[in-house]
């Protein structure tokens, strides 16, 4: 929504007599600066140590959950660039956008640099010292009941001291929040495969039918899928490896679907045990149960809940009866609503019919040490403690690198919950919604400053467990880790226990080193191994594989949502790869980079399809008001072929008060969606709000990198187009 | 016709800018001598490198090689400071010059463990690359000249300074001017006199009189020192 009188023909008149001026006046000018710029030289430099020479660390990349391996590249002490570590299996050399952005994560201009005391609007910084005793304070005479810490997901070493210091103060309320989890599909699978995670081998499989999981984008580990799928497209025994996607909105990964299929919200689960059905009736064996599930979900009836065509079907049944293995996937799709849980125990029962289990759905091996295993994010648990928090049950609350004001439902009443909580502590990188109602504010080291071990949930190879490294000194002398406040925070208490410890550091290494038989470094003395470890950026461990149960379970069969005529729309939140949940929307590369289907940059849309847009007389630039029962946010209409009539979305990650990057640049959904739950895991069914559409009468012009005609080809022959209905795909491919 | 009078403004306000920021820029004086830059301590660059005078020893240099303190010019592009460490390192055996008000100087930084902030003497724009370790390369190491001699040609006599002064324009066209002096290559590319290994990029034009022997010039790829 930039408004401006400067247009395209004033833009370009200034280039050219601007180009011109500095042509004419430029002569003979130079940045020379003899005897003005200062040259600072090393007090000590360590041999490998060259002005302009770079050298390379490796270390782990914690933009996002899937925790690759990056390389990152150091020249006079500042890291430059980031790069994929090629000996980890889960990125193997590569990167995605979102993880290149984080060196803007390390310098950025607003992150927190003292440690803050803050009343309403005042801020006062304070010592450490000070700090650290308030909190000692404020724990003297609390009970362990009244004490929660709020994290994202966690895992390492940092995992046990935080389970340390809970144990110390007597509290048993650690809550691992993420507003955009895969808690349903984990409680799914255990369900259905003994596993929460298995590991997804798309590259053994020939056809892979995915419900809304964007492995190329946003989904678990996309750079690791983004090779699995580059193997896949080449094919196993010459068959090029055919992708269905199946969603109610366009995802990246759909985009480069063979066949994208439109489903009306919600009933993902619906088509999978049609499918199911359909399959048994061409011929597939289904167990006797199963079958007689499965029984009532006709074509016709599956067809006329899906909104898929009786055709569509029957050519998927072909492809998957001619094609195996397969694979499929449900992703944050089919589980964002109340029914979540049935609609991904619907499509595993889809892989576990078809015999992809032990084939392309793999057990996964799992690392040693389960105090460092990462503690999985989810939405349920912040509700949790938003009840507690409503019923003042809560003294003191800590909440570390998480913001919860920002992503949960306004309907939730978040902040103003935490106002209830007598003493708030926000570790934190910036002054984000959350920390500004803290009554104490810790800056954080940025990731490239920090030590740290990470155990993802999601393992595609041999178990890893990946070193944070510090890739240079501190930008901000008064900043720390959250390993170093814990510890501190520790030693205020257990001060026995851990006085050999000088910060968190020491005390990383001195757990690694304990372990070093077990982590493959028996052959090494302590000082060998841990420049070993450090140089290689992660440690592989012999992890234990878990066996996948085979057992089909048959799914209840889900309820699809009820229609209300007042909200007649559903809306999908947007899951970007850029800006995610919105933690990184302070990351100027990330706003400006367009956004892969759309190509809108530094806004939020909402996308409508063409036929539902033009039934509503609603252009493109038409600002829109979305209204849910529990708010509105208005922003400027897409029309977006890739999207179900039925539905609307506005993408995730935007709309922040804080940040000179964020501020003011388009609408946060989060604050709109309503308080739907997914009946067996509680979790946020992130897909469940209805919402209706209200022209607000302006109009802009949507900056977008798409061209003016909307991909059109304006009449001229440039490629040749086909619809996909129009290509039988068991037969092209 | 508001719009006209906004825009003119704006371009008005460009082109007064712009020759401002001309007009402030230093250009080279007549002599391509720099400016004389005055640095937190008077580094003597006679004392260090001057010639011995094995008559007063106290009086002459010490004939330091530049590459012994200076020594990431040979391996690379920039050449940098010395870090505070190497001063240190042979200063805590010179007790006789403990007392001298430089030295004190230099030692309450290295107690500190802050480094000096000197002054750069020789900078190029930001769009030019110039390469320490390749002109290292050549000049000392494959054709053996001093030091003294292969820095001189573009330092100047440092040896008989106390702080460094720019004594060339650094200009492209002063270093265009050497590239440009009698290098013999032949036609094919391959160097005769050890010489001019740029050429792999472009090979020089043959001329018809000496058609194995062509005069170099410099090299002739904008990429060379614009990348």
């Amino acid at each position: 929504m930039i408004e401006s009188g400067f247009d395209r023909r004033d833009f370009l008149k200034v280039l050219g007599w601007g180009g011109t001026a500095v042509a004419l006046s430029g002569c003979g000018n130079t940045s020379v600066q003899d005897g003005k710029e200062t040259v600072v030289s090393y007090v000590e430099a360590s041999d490998y140590m060259i002005p302009g020479v770079s050298v390379r660390f490796n270390s782990t990349c914690t933009q996002c959950e899937a925790g690759c391996s990056i390389n990152g590249r150091v020249r006079e002490g500042r890291v430059l660039k980031l790069e994929g570590n090629p000996d980890s299996d889960i990125n193997r050399g590569k990167m995605c956008g979102l993880g290149q952005a984080g060196v803007q994560h390390h310098y950025n201009p607003d992150r927190l640099k003292e440690p803050m005391l803050l009343n309403g609007d005042q801020s006062q910084s304070v010592s450490w010292e000070a700090a650290l005793k308030l909190i000692n304070d404020k724990l003297q005479g609390v009970s362990g009941d009244q004490i929660a810490f709020l994290t994202g997901t966690v895992s390492g070493h940092v995992k046990a001291l935080l389970g340390n210091f809970m144990e110390s103060v007597g509290s048993k309320h650690h809550f691992a929040y993420e507003a955009l989890s895969s808690a349903v599909l984990r409680a799914a699978n255990k369900k259905s495969y003994g596993v929460e995670m298995p590991r997804y081998s798309l590259d053994k499989a020939k056809v892979v039918v995915s419900f809304g999981a964007d492995f190329l984008g946003a989904w678990v580990s996309p750079v690791h899928f983004s090779q699995q799928y580059s193997r896949f497209r080449k094919g196993v025994d010459g068959q090029r490896g055919v992708l269905v996607q199946i969603e109610s909105k366009m995802t990246l990964t759909g985009a480069n679907a063979d066949r994208w299929l439109a489903i009306r919200p919600g009933t993902e689960g619906v088509l999978a045990l049609g499918l199911i059905n359909a399959l048994g009736a061409a011929g597939l064996s289904l167990p006797a149960e199963v079958a007689a599930e499965v029984k009532a979900y006709d074509k016709a009836r599956v067809s006329k809940e899906t909104g898929v065509a009786v055709g569509h079907i029957d050519k998927l049944v072909a492809l998957l009866r001619t094609r195996t293995p397969s694979l499929v996937l449900a992703g944050n799709g089919p589980d964002g609503f109340a029914q979540g849980s049935e609609n991904v125990a619907a499509i595993n029962l889809l892989n576990q019919v078809l015999g992809n289990v032990g084939k392309t759905v793999e057990a996964p091996v799992s690392a040693p040490f389960a105090q460092l295993q990462a503690t999985n994010g989810d939405s349920a648990s912040l509700y949790k403690l938003n009840e507690g928090m409503a019923r003042g049950q809560y003294k003191v609350l800590f909440a570390c690198g998480t913001n919860p004001v920002f992503s949960a439902p306004a309907s939730l009443k978040v902040a103003e919950n935490i106002k209830r909580v007598g003493f708030k502590v926000a570790f934190a990188h910036y002054l984000d919604e959350t920390a500004q109602q803290a009554d104490l504010v810790l800056p954080l080291d940025s990731s490239l400053e920090d030590w740290g071990t990470h155990i993802v949930a999601y393992q595609p190879g041999e178990a890893h467990i990946g070193i944070q490294q510090p890739l240079m000194e501190k930008l901000h002398a008064n900043t720390r880790g959250a390993g170093d406040i814990l510890l501190a925070l520790l030693k205020s208490r257990r001060a026995e226990e851990y006085k050999a410890f000088e910060d968190y550091y020491a005390y990383l290494r001195a757990a690694v080193l304990q372990n070093k038989a077990a982590l493959g470094g028996g052959a090494l003395d302590d000082e060998g191994f841990w420049e070993q470890t450090l140089s290689k950026g992660l440690i592989r461990v012999a992890g234990s594989s878990a066996a996948l149960s085979t057992s089909t379970v048959v799914a209840a069969v889900p309820v699809a949502t009820a229609e209300n005529p007042d909200y007649p729309l559903t809306l999908i939140p947007g899951i970007t790869p850029n800006l995610r949940d919105g933690r990184y929307a302070n990351q100027p590369w990330l706003q400006e980079s367009p956004d892969p289907l759309t190509t809108i940059v530094w806004d939020s849309w909402v996308e409508i399809h063409p036929k539902k847009a033009a039934e509503l007389g609603i252009a493109e630039g038409d600002i829109v008001e979305v209204i849910s029962r529990t708010g509105s946010i208005k922003a400027q209409a897409y029309l977006f072929p890739g999207i179900h009539p039925e539905a609307v979305s506005v993408p995730l990650g935007r709309g922040q008060n804080w940040g000179r990057y964020a501020k003011g640049f388009g609408v946060n959904p989060f604050q709109i969606l309503d308080p739907v739950f997914d009946k067996q895991t509680g979790e946020l069914a992130l897909n469940d709000t209805r919402v209706k559409i209200k022209k607000s009468g302006k109009r802009v012009i949507v900056i977008k990198d798409e061209g003016a005609a909307g991909g059109k080809q304006m009449g001229k022959k440039i490629a040749v187009r086909a619809s996909t209905d129009e290509v039988d795909l068991s037969k092209e491919v | 016709m508001y719009r006209f009078i906004r825009f003119s403004t704006l371009l008005v306000g460009l082109f007064i800018a712009i020759q401002g920021y001309a007009a402030e820029a230093p250009l080279t004086t007549a002599d391509d001598l720099g400016p004389a830059v005055e640095q937190p301590i008077e580094f003597p660059h006679n004392r260090h490198a001057g010639k011995h005078d094995p008559s007063d020893p106290s009086k002459g240099g010490m004939e330091i090689d530049c590459q012994y303190c200076h020594t990431y010019a040979r391996r690379s592009s920039i050449a940098g400071i010395p870090p505070l460490q190497k001063c240190v390192g042979c200063h805590n055996n010179i007790e006789s010059v403990k007392d001298k008000p430089r030295i004190k100087k230099l030692f309450e930084a290295w107690e500190a463990k802050k480094p000096i902030q000197w002054k750069k003497v020789h900078d190029l724009p930001d769009f030019v690359r110039f390469n320490h370790e390749r002109h290292i390369k050549r000049f000392v190491e494959q054709q053996g000249h001093t030091s003294q001699e292969a820095c001189g040609y573009c330092h100047g006599d440092v040896k008989n300074m106390t702080v460094a002064r720019r004594q060339k324009s650094l200009s492209m066209g002063w270093c265009a001017s050497c590239h440009e002096k009698a290098h013999t290559v032949a036609a094919s590319g391959v160097d005769v006199g050890k010489q001019a290994y740029w050429y792999t990029f472009q090979k020089p034009a043959t001329t018809a009189k000496v058609p194995e022997d062509i005069k170099a010039k410099g090299p002739n790829d904008c990429w060379q020192c614009h990348k």
